[in-house]
């Protein structure tokens, strides 16, 4: 029987086998597979503190009278993480994760720039500059100049629009749905290609180039057969799993995808916040938990994570609710995460600990997780054109070294 | 002057940008017809060219003056929900339909206030006796609604309660088929495959052999998409299963309509524009019946009058109230007062929980999005002092009547500072009108507005000087919206190389400019409207506040790209049901004749060079030919 890291992981994490076996295993695997990161955005500032809940904490529930999670024990509580954070309930699904390691919290996280709007936060977040927007993102200037065997779908954002973490220089393609991802009409194909081709407009002509290399890529992609493996129901993660899905597809048939972007909407909970959030988060914890059933191991080489424009007010306001805050929590998950664990500093959340007295401070930079993985996963050395202005601290620990040799 | 001085002033100019490079008079009126319409149609250029292209501008700013195009009444009038005001729609337009809707009968209309409380809170042996003496039917009904945690200290009721909600449940689900039943059991095998396969006469022949209540029973079991070439019968279907979506459906497709056949083109433009900028949105749930209200009575009557009443009549109405939560915001002293002070009991406290402070959402996004603008200069401190300003604009009789109401008992009466200006205390709803008198009359805001129109009609990034100085005739007129579009149309950046071409359509522009090009009959604006949203912008449903971006970079991309080359094949070869395209006639005009009424002049060199070198070995059909201008690149901008 050959063991693959996930199945040594399984044994590992229930006790069975020695913790060296999920080592060992590894390095046996195809080594060649290139290195995923999928990048997922909440949009609209997701509740970090309702997400992974400091329960231990007295002031939590003091400033939250209505919406805190309650401390794990009871029904509809927190699932305890370590003595001190639980996740929300509905996270149930990514527990898993957790117990083999291949999830890792990031608490306290966010943009150093104060800024509360939506809008700038975004931007500044995705172009990976905070306190100003860049023209292109993060993710694109974290992929390594193009070669002749790059793939012209080697990063893809699933969405009818190309967000602002993927646009730049390197080729870069938006899918609402690769099924329906080809020119209806054969015969103008050909005629239309070559006008986009010489069109003195020099964005109609990228994203024309892009978009007639793409449709060659995904025919070819769309003969072959695919089922989720693993029984993964993707339906379960709402429009977030219908994305995840595509971006599975096309990682599954083996079609050179580097980088992926895939965004949920819906985290503006100024009111009735418990029950939205129960909604959003379980259709976001089936998500991400059924592409990680279909990624199987394929998962040694993703690392998926999540960020949010900002947090939300430590207190909440009088419906319910909470208003625009500052730090959140982003996530981790893959094969090579070293996960299992609760990373950064926790600020506290006493008036004095809050920034600026109300909202949850920021004690990790959230370029501080990325350069991590844009480094030591996906192998890009240099930093300074990622996160231009931005001088990385030692490192969190979230990536596993390599045992290949 | 001395020559060195002359000189040095001419060095010291500054370079000159295509925004001072003036069009020729058939470029400017292409590119008038191209900003202040949904897209010219063959013969606007000779009407603007006859009328003088200044005069055409002038009317457009009055629309008033210009008759109503008679078509666009007959294509609005089956859209019976745009008059209604909101009651009538909450009433009629509930989102389970009254046929659907199950009924249920509460305790208390079941039983006296004494065998309520028998057998609720009453002893094992009075619940026995209470339910032995109801008849069957009842004491059935009864335990349907019994909470089983209620009934633990009688086991052997609680396992008859249960059975009684199962076969209650079983009963309604049976009820439910009975409404609406599946098609299997509504059609007999001919009719499924007629219903599921056959061409629209056949269709038609179906539906007219069906009594009424069948008819619509199978108007509501057909996907809506399948009744794309029936609006009366997918309408029908749909009062029956979704009835809100025919509000919303209405709202949709009355817009494509406008923007289709209104003569009042710019203001439709502006009523695009603006409702953008003010944006509320369908996927809030609470919003979806109050949108036709909103555009109607709150932004329709103001695009072309003073900012202020525009932002005040936004403000007050319930879409917004509810949108951006400030209907709930409230002083966090509210409740210490009276009957609700929190020691009282158990009930107060709980009240006093449920509502206990200010919600800043409004006050954010007022300054933010509405009026200053990001950079606009105002802080947190102002965001608070702004949200307390507004505690108490709420609404009254939010189920059945929403309208504005100023809520005393909820409002912060404390001082509060606003951009420096202090607000007394003991204002009451004064405290909003007077933020918004600030707000509207903040040199931030009429720069915000201004260069937010300069991005609509000019440029993604317009030049500075010239939103400097519709910024002047803002403050000048006190945000005279007519004058402040009469400067910006009169402009030389306007009329200039700088602006022509340089915008990106929107789907929904693109959509209609290429029906609108081809002179498109259309019956029917369901399908436009889908493929609208294909595109990327879902009508009346973008979710933030933000709402759909203004600039090039948000729609191009290789996803809507591909998509609107799509479009293009589909509409040019007839194949959007309710669009019928005289097809006869652009078949008799010629290559040169299809280019200059479907893009206004001759296409781009490589687009020319692309068409003739593709199309050289095959026969060339005028629709093709169509198909390849719709998508070219030249077809994107405007």
């Amino acid at each position: 029987m050959m063991i693959t890291r996930r199945s040594a992981i399984i044994l590992a994490g229930s006790g069975l086998a020695p913790s060296w076996l999920a080592r060992a295993a590894t390095a046996g695997d195809k080594p060649s597979k290139p290195k995923i990161l999928v990048a997922i955005f909440q949009r609209g500032a997701a509740d970090g503190l309702n997400i992974v809940a400091p329960f231990t904490e007295k002031r939590y529930a003091e400033l939250r009278p209505t919406i805190a999670i309650a401390a794990p024990g009871g029904q509809f509580s927190g699932i305890d993480l370590d003595g001190r954070f639980a996740l929300h309930p509905q996270l149930q699904p990514l527990k898993a994760l957790w117990d083999t390691k291949q999830l890792a919290i990031i608490h306290a996280a966010g943009s150093p720039d104060p800024s509360r709007s939506h809008f700038d936060a975004q931007d500044f977040m995705e172009s990976g500059t905070p306190g100003q927007s860049s023209s292109d993102g993060w993710l694109n200037r974290a992929l390594s100049p193009a070669a002749p065997q790059t793939s012209p779908i080697r990063a893809i954002a699933l969405g009818s629009a190309l967000p602002r973490t993927l646009r730049g220089t390197r080729a870069a393609i938006a899918v609402n749905d690769a099924q329906q991802f080809q020119m209806g009409d054969q015969d103008s194909a050909g005629i239309l290609e070559r006008m986009y081709a010489r069109t003195p407009s020099a964005d109609l002509g990228r994203a024309g180039s892009d978009a007639f290399a793409a449709i060659k890529t995904i025919r070819t992609i769309n003969q072959q057969t695919y089922t989720p493996a693993g029984g993964a129901q993707y339906f379960q993660g709402g429009e977030l799993g219908r994305g995840l899905q595509q971006i599975a597809r096309l990682i599954k048939a083996d079609a050179g995808v580097e980088a992926a972007f895939a965004e949920m909407g819906g985290w503006d909970h100024h009111g009735n916040e418990a029950g939205q959030m129960a909604t959003q988060l379980g259709l976001f914890s089936r998500a991400i938990a059924a592409f990680a059933q279909d990624m199987g191991d394929r998962m040694e080489d993703i690392v998926l994570v999540t960020m949010s424009e900002f947090g939300r007010t430590a207190q909440e306001n009088g419906d319910g609710g909470t208003d625009h805050g500052h730090g959140s929590v982003m996530m981790v998950l893959g094969g090579p995460v070293q996960g299992g664990k609760v990373y950064g500093k926790w600020p506290g959340l006493e008036r004095d600990q809050l920034f600026e007295g109300r909202d949850l401070a920021v004690t990790t930079d959230y370029r501080e997780v990325l350069s991590e993985l844009v480094t030591r996963h996906m192998g890009q050395k240099n930093l300074a054109e990622v996160f231009p202005g931005y001088k990385p601290g030692a490192g969190l620990g979230l990536i596993r070294e390599p045992l290949r040799s | 002057m001395k020559p060195l001085l002359l000189i040095l002033a001419l060095t010291q100019l500054p370079a000159a940008t295509p925004f001072d490079t003036k069009l020729s008079k058939d470029q400017q009126i292409l590119h008038s017809l191209n900003r202040l319409t949904f897209g010219p149609r063959p013969n606007d250029a000779e009407e603007v060219r006859r009328l003088g292209l200044e005069k055409w501008i002038d009317l457009q700013l009055h629309p008033e003056r210009i008759p109503e195009n008679p078509l666009l009444a007959t294509r609005l009038q089956p859209l019976e929900t745009l008059p209604l005001d909101i009651a009538s729609i909450l009433k009629d337009y509930p989102l389970v339909s009254a046929a659907l809707a199950t009924r249920y009968t509460p305790l208390t209309e079941l039983l006296s206030p004494e065998q309520v409380r028998q057998v609720y809170s009453g002893t094992a042996e009075e619940r026995r006796k209470t339910l032995d003496s109801l008849d069957a039917e009842k004491r059935q009904k009864v335990l349907a609604i019994l909470a089983p945690p209620t009934l633990a200290n009688t086991p052997d009721i609680q396992k008859e309660a249960e059975a009684a909600r199962k076969s209650q449940q079983e009963e309604r689900q049976k009820e439910f088929r009975r409404a609406m039943p599946p098609l299997s059991e509504l059609l007999n095998a001919d009719q499924m495959e007629t219903a599921t396969r056959g061409n629209k006469e056949q269709l038609a022949d179906l539906f007219a052999f069906l009594d009424p209540s069948k008819r619509q029973q199978l108007a509501s079991a057909l996907p809506p998409k399948a009744l794309a070439t029936f609006p009366e019968m997918r309408r029908l279907g749909l009062r029956l299963k979704q009835p809100q979506q025919v509000v919303l459906g209405d709202l949709r497709e009355a817009k494509v309509f406008r923007a289709l056949y209104s003569s009042h083109q710019l203001e439709e433009v502006l009523v695009d524009f603006w409702f953008n900028h003010f944006n509320v949105s369908e996927a809030k749930p609470n919003d979806r019946l109050l949108l036709t209200s909103y555009e109607r009575d709150a932004i329709r009557p103001h695009v072309l009058g003073h900012f202020k009443d525009l932002l005040l009549a936004t403000a007050r109405h319930p879409a917004m109230l509810y949108y951006l939560d400030n209907f709930q915001s409230i002083s966090p002293n509210a409740f210490d007062i009276g009957p609700f002070a929190p020691t009282v009991d158990a009930m107060a406290r709980q009240l006093s929980r449920q509502a206990h402070g200010i919600n800043e959402n409004y006050g954010r996004e007022l300054m933010e999005l509405h009026t200053l603008g990001v950079k606009g200069g105002y802080t947190q401190q102002d965001v608070v002092d702004v949200a307390r300003a507004f505690t108490g604009w709420t609404i009254r009789l939010p189920a059945t009547k929403p309208e504005f109401v100023f809520a005393g008992f909820m409002h912060d009466y404390n001082e509060k500072t606003v951009l420096g200006h202090k607000i007394p205390a003991g204002g009451g709803e004064q405290d909003g009108l007077q933020v918004i008198d600030i707000l509207s009359h903040s040199p931030a805001t009429a720069r915000f507005i201004s260069l937010k129109l300069a991005q609509r009609f000019v440029a993604d990034e317009p030049p500075p000087a010239l939103v400097d100085r519709m910024a002047l005739t803002f403050t000048k007129t006190d945000g005279d919206l007519r004058a402040i579009l009469a400067t910006l149309f009169a402009s030389p950046e306007f009329l200039s190389e700088g602006a022509f071409q340089a915008k990106m359509k929107s789907p929904l522009e693109l959509v209609v400019s290429a029906v609108r090009a081809l002179q498109g009959e259309v019956a029917d604006t369901f399908t436009l409207v889908q493929k609208i949203a294909d595109l990327g912008e879902p009508l009346y449903a973008k979710l933030e506040p933000t709402g759909y971006s203004n600039a090039a970079e948000a729609w191009l991309s290789t996803g809507s790209l591909l998509s609107r080359m799509n479009f293009a094949t589909a509409l040019a070869s007839g194949q959007i049901p309710g669009v019928k395209l005289d097809s006869a006639a652009l078949d008799a005009k010629d290559a040169a004749a299809v280019t200059k009424a479907l893009l206004g002049g001759s296409a781009s060199q490589q687009t020319q060079d692309a068409i003739s070198g593709g199309l050289q070995s095959k026969p060339r059909t005028s629709r093709q030919l169509a198909s390849l201008l719709l998508g070219s690149p030249d077809f994107q901008k405007k």
